[in-house]
């Protein structure tokens, strides 16, 4: 008798026993919902049966330690409500997926420039009403900063941290290239004079070694001139883009001509010996740039890698025929902001944490934390006389001032950063006009407005996706 | 249909049913609904509206997405066939008689195994202008090395080079290839007073045509859809380099940068479609060039 198995007694075997075997695995190690799954209850891990909120956030390093200490704070104030920190890379594009799939954090902190597309597509909890409710108001924050947390009308986001934009420069290579380190360059003029004297390069001349100002470093905001020369890049009003506007089209004349005095095949390899800015490599800490536009966090870096390093802060030049007014300096206000995105489970809690990070104490305590001013209206005695960044009354007078100025406030900001990005690099190359780089650039820039405009009628919106918020206009002046 | 057959047959369905149910779930579905995309406006965050052919007539009016076409064509034109050849070429040397022959091909194999994103780092430092092994190794001899990453002219060599860097799993097929041609073809060829080029020419590579096929076809696949290289190394806080801007790329930036899913899905559409009528051509062509031992 054959006693052999048939190939189907052997299969049903098998498959009965993957299957007991895989409802094994997964019994043991399967995903656990419940307790400390997202938004629930928590019985343990620090939730102490308290409501569990996680808050998505970018931040890292000493930024990161700051919100933490912030985060702390919150959780041993109260009994109700534990939130957890998490850090998220690329929030913007992770935050987006997790709310198109229904499974978003309760708290998320975004840029300030994510914050209309998110709302125009619904996906934030607006605060106009929740906030007041947490002792939250608009007139809280400091007259630059609250322009950027509404959109249409609508008030959609706190501010967790702010920053305003400057010139930070090498007060030691200022007085080495004969420059006066306490008097520093107030117009485009004054500053291609002291670019001049404090550039160096190699015996040959064929290397550069050490220049003044270096329009590519950071690169963070390649669209920032233009509002320095007295124009903008976006006129919400009208929903149109400004590219090829004359004073957009002067301002990449300007860096095109100081392309041409570097000369490409000396500026390229030198761009690319900069170290990560994150680093004792930054080109600013190591002397090889010597005036650069930044933020108020530089001073950080300073303090963490080079803390003998004598740096000065200045509002940036303002071009030919702009009033150079260090009463109200033009800048760019650029914030790190809190949301409550659509499918939270606990917007109250969310928003109950949120207020808590916008007390004063608070505040100041993460924006000393990140040397940046705090976003609040009200500041404390000695938070500005003790504060870590020295050009700290610097970034508070851009806040203050009538011609600073925020993102453009349009959905399709990061689409039309992205190609302005793309596009200045060519002029920076000497590959292409800035007339010719410009008007090309008008036209698909326009074309990104003018689709998003389309779209936004379809979904019953209206055309123009600039927000008018407060009397200030997104993009323009604050 | 009796009992035996019928439970014979429901087996047979047990058998193949995850493979059913995963492709189904992970394959089919998405792709009906990316086909549903491609014809909606759909942001990520609000529901698809349809939109019909928009998407797509869109594409021929976008000059980043003819930049991507282009740089990816350019890239694959010259990409493949340098790969290609480079790949044969190794093999036959390595498939000989040649001391330490198992070593050489594991140092070949070898930065196949490095992940992606850890190469285009390492390269990124080989290629740097200022500091980079590569143009310290080029000014010892007095050549000025250019600047690989940032010039437009040199990111397609860059990137070329790099492509032949990670041939190693294609080596390793052709000299399975080689191994596998009966000598007693060679011994014909030489009795027949063939030299060792002709040899190649007509004994060699007609035998391992069909390997050279399957070849050709992944690595058409995988160089039309590269991504992570570039992304690692022409991406920059000043933005992304136009000259290292890929197709892959730009469709992954519609979708989850500027929320334009309906746009890259339609982008993935044509890719495949591309793909698809591409692998069809080869095989059309390939009728007259390949030589299938059983045929």
């Amino acid at each position: 008798m054959d006693t052999k198995p048939s190939i189907v007694d052997l299969g049903r075997r098998a498959a009965v026993g993957g299957l007991a075997a895989a409802g094994v695995g997964f019994a043991l190690f399967g995903p656990r919902t419940g307790r400390d799954g997202q938004g629930q209850r928590n019985a343990g891990g620090g939730g102490g049966g308290r409501v569990v909120l996680n808050y998505w956030e970018k931040w890292t390093r000493h930024e990161g330690a700051a919100m933490q200490r912030v985060v702390d704070a919150f959780n041993a104030s109260q009994q109700r409500i534990f939130v957890r920190y998490l850090v998220t890379a690329d929030i913007g594009q992770k935050s987006l997926v997790a709310i198109a799939g229904g499974d978003p954090p309760d708290v998320i902190g975004l840029y300030s420039f994510n914050v209309p597309g998110y709302a125009d597509a619904g996906a934030l909890l607006p605060l106009d009403e929740l906030a007041p409710k947490f002792g939250l108001n608009l007139s809280d924050y400091a007259t630059g900063v609250r322009r950027v947390t509404s959109h249409r009308g609508q008030w959609w986001a706190a501010v967790s941290a702010a920053g305003s934009i400057a010139l930070y420069y090498n007060r030691r290579a200022f007085a080495e290239a004969g420059l006066d380190p306490d008097r520093p360059p107030a117009t485009i003029a004054e500053l291609d004079a002291a670019s001049a004297k404090l550039l160096r390069t190699s015996a040959d001349g064929g290397r550069l070694e050490r220049v003044g100002f270096f329009h590519p470093e950071p690169g963070w905001w390649s669209w920032l001139w233009a509002y320095h020369f007295g124009g903008r890049i976006y006129d919400p009003a009208g929903d149109r883009a400004l590219a090829d506007s004359a004073e957009n089209v002067r301002a990449m004349e300007w860096m095109a001509e100081t392309a041409r005095v570097l000369r490409p095949e000396r500026s390229k390899p030198f761009r690319e010996g900069f170290g990560n800015y994150f680093t004792d490599a930054n080109p600013f800490l190591t002397g090889k740039v010597a005036m650069i536009v930044q933020g108020p966090w530089l001073a950080n870096l300073v303090g963490a890698f080079a803390p003998q390093f004598d740096y000065g802060v200045a509002p940036f030049a303002v071009g030919p025929g702009v009033a150079a007014d260090p009463a109200n300096p033009i800048g760019l206000i650029d914030t790190d902001v809190l949301v409550i995105p659509r499918g939270c489970r606990y917007p109250e809690a969310s928003m109950e944490f949120i207020a808590f990070t916008q007390r004063q104490e608070m505040a100041e305590l993460l924006a000393a934390a990140h040397c940046k001013p705090s976003p609040l209206a009200k500041v404390s005695e000695g938070f500005v006389a003790g504060h870590p960044n020295r050009g700290i009354g610097v970034h508070y007078g851009i806040f203050g001032s009538s011609r600073a100025f925020v993102p453009p406030q349009t959905r399709v900001w990061q689409q039309y950063k992205d190609d302005f990005d793309t596009t200045v690099q060519r002029v920076w190359r000497l590959e292409e006009t800035p007339a010719a780089a410009m008007a090309g650039l008008q036209t698909r820039a326009q074309g990104y407005l003018d689709r998003a405009a389309d779209e936004a009628r379809r979904r019953g919106r209206g055309g123009a996706v600039g927000g008018v918020v407060g009397g200030a206009v997104g993009g323009g002046r604050v | 249909m009796n009992w035996r057959a019928l439970r014979r047959e429901l087996t047979g369905w047990l058998w193949v049913s995850p493979w059913l149910v995963g492709a189904s779930v992970f394959m089919f579905l998405p792709m009906g609904m990316s086909l549903w995309y491609s014809l909606s406006d759909y942001p990520l965050i609000e529901s698809p509206i349809w939109t019909g052919m928009g998407n797509y007539q869109r594409m021929m009016d976008d000059p980043v997405f003819w930049r991507v076409v282009r740089n990816t064509a350019l890239f694959g034109a010259v990409s493949i066939p340098l790969c290609t050849v480079a790949a044969v070429t190794l093999a036959a040397l390595l498939a000989g008689r040649v001391r330490f022959s198992r070593g050489f091909q594991a140092a070949v194999f070898l930065p196949t195994l490095v992940p992606l994103v850890a190469s285009a780092m390492v390269w990124m430092w080989l290629f740097n202008g200022e500091y980079g092994l590569i143009n310290r190794v080029l000014a010892a001899v007095g050549i000025d090395g250019p600047t690989w990453l940032v010039d437009a002219r040199w990111v397609l060599p860059t990137m070329v080079i790099m492509s032949l860097w990670g041939i190693g799993q294609s080596v390793v097929i052709y000299i399975a290839a080689l191994q596998d041609v009966p000598e007693q073809l060679y011994e014909a060829a030489r009795l027949d007073g063939l030299g060792a080029v002709r040899r190649f020419w007509h004994v060699t590579l007609p035998m391992i045509s069909p390997v050279i096929l399957f070849n050709v076809i992944t690595l058409t696949i995988n160089t039309l859809q590269v991504f992570a290289v570039p992304y690692v190394m022409f991406r920059r806080p000043d933005g992304t380099n136009p000259a290292g801007h890929y197709y892959t790329m730009y469709l992954y930036e519609n979708a989850f940068v500027y929320g334009q899913m309906g746009y890259a899905s339609a982008m993935a559409w044509v890719q495949l479609l591309v793909i698809l009528a591409l692998t069809g051509l080869m095989f059309v062509v390939s009728r007259r060039m390949v030589h299938y031992r059983g045929s």
